[in-house]
């Protein structure tokens, strides 16, 4: 069963093409890897399937549902993590996660468990503007998880992380389906089952199948 | 009631951060004192006319502070990337409005606990009741539609131009309403309406009217 089915993605900024005509189609379960260079379009792709963003043109389906009808009922099942971590900083990590639990109606008992998950239980009570880097995107990717979401979108999640990045995205990853941005092809090939590559906004070849999960 | 827990969670996260960061008020209060001695010394001030001046005064020092203490609530957010994590929840943006409307809006009575007193003291005029409420019930106006233009001009670059051209002209109401029920309980000459009363009115349709179109403005 697919759970994303974008047909001719088409996404203008002005006189530039952001995407061109991008077909995706993610089964359930599946992990796709987007790969591509700098300015690829991999953000405004990433972007449009969390429904960040609305597409210029093309359709896009999420869970059989009109993502760009349906965005608020489709975003209480997607978890994104984009580019910034966009954290609070003057609140500790457990602080940040406690607010998005009454954002997402999600119960605040949860908070110990994500922060086990993404290694920050011993950080909790740090504001975010004292932790590193790597400990932030952390600590946004356990946002983006606390409402145990179906579908995970994470635009470079491993940009920042240290060399126990690539376990942690397994673990968050394991059960969902994913739908991941890296410009590390060693990662995408350990944690996705295909790969999309875009160049200029376009899919570039066919998506790859990286190996056969069972 | 989810709206309810959404918008008190937003304002108690937003009073939080200022609480320990001490970014906006502290500099809003020295603004207001300082506005307040300049106009001491720019008008010849007396016991006859201290009640048709300070009025003006109280206003002006009010709707800058204000443009201020808005344009931050939403700013901090674009700056942080935040704004984005919260309208990826499934919480009803007005819900994230109000909430944000709300946090200004107390973050600028905090001010105006500095301004009131410090009005009385320097332009010796009587600190009522009439003076605290008619200040109150416009804050609540002039905040939900402050807190919506600054959504509103949040992701453009010349935001800080963009804000007092949208919201002053709105504002306007509630500084000729405020200003006259100000005037009368100073003891001035004003006007003899209901002030208070078209306040309440004003905040109702304004209140309504921003709850209305705040999913628009936050969720394009």
């Amino acid at each position: 069963m697919s759970v994303i089915v974008a047909a001719s993605l088409t996404q203008r900024f002005g006189s530039d093409l952001g995407l061109d005509a991008v077909d995706v189609d993610v089964d359930a379960g599946e992990h796709l890897a987007v790969l591509g260079d700098n300015g690829a379009g991999k953000t405004t792709l990433l972007r449009i399937l969390a429904t960040a963003a609305r597409p210029t043109s093309g359709s896009l389906e999420i869970f059989g549902l009109n993502a760009t009808i349906e965005r608020r009922r489709l975003r209480a099942v997607i978890g994104f993590v984009a580019h910034a971590p966009g954290l609070y900083p003057a609140l500790s990590a457990r602080e940040n996660l406690e607010f998005y639990c009454t954002l997402q109606g999600v119960d605040r008992t949860r908070v110990a468990e994500v922060l086990e998950m993404v290694g920050l239980a011993e950080l909790a009570g740090r504001p975010a503007d004292k932790l590193s880097r790597g400990a932030q995107q952390r600590l946004a990717i356990g946002r983006a998880v606390l409402h145990d979401p179906k579908l995970l979108v994470l635009d470079e999640p491993d940009a920042s992380l240290d060399s126990g990045g690539a376990d942690l995205l397994a673990r968050v990853m394991k059960g969902r389906t994913v739908v991941i941005a890296t410009h590390d092809h060693a990662l995408a090939n350990r944690l996705c089952q295909r790969t999309l590559m875009l160049r200029h906004g376009r899919v570039v070849g066919i998506p790859t199948r990286l190996r056969v999960v069972h | 009631m989810r709206s309810i827990a959404v918008a008190l969670a937003v304002a108690r996260k937003d009073l939080t951060s200022e609480w320990r960061t001490r970014e906006l008020v502290p500099a809003l209060a020295q603004f207001i004192v300082l506005a307040l001695v300049i106009a001491n010394f720019g008008f010849q001030i007396d016991s006859h006319n201290a009640p048709a001046i300070a009025p003006g005064v109280l206003w002006m020092a009010l709707v800058f502070a204000g443009l201020v203490a808005f344009g931050r609530a939403f700013a901090s957010e674009r700056e942080q990337s935040s704004l984005e994590a919260m309208l990826m929840t499934p919480a009803s943006p007005a819900a994230i409005f109000a909430g944000k409307a709300l946090a200004a809006a107390l973050l600028l009575v905090l001010c105006e606990a500095v301004l009131l007193p410090a009005l009385a003291l320097f332009f010796g005029v009587p600190l009522s009741f009439d003076v605290v409420s008619a200040v109150l019930l416009a804050t609540v106006g002039m905040a939900v539609l402050g807190c919506l233009f600054a959504a509103m001009v949040a992701r453009v670059r010349a935001r800080e131009l963009l804000l007092p051209l949208l919201t002053l002209p709105l504002w306007i109401p509630f500084i000729v309403f405020g200003g006259q029920a100000v005037q009368v309980a100073m003891g001035g000459s004003g006007g003899t309406g209901n002030t208070s009363g078209l306040l309440i009115d004003l905040d109702i349709l304004f209140v309504v009217l921003t709850s209305l179109t705040a999913r628009f403005v936050l969720d394009d």
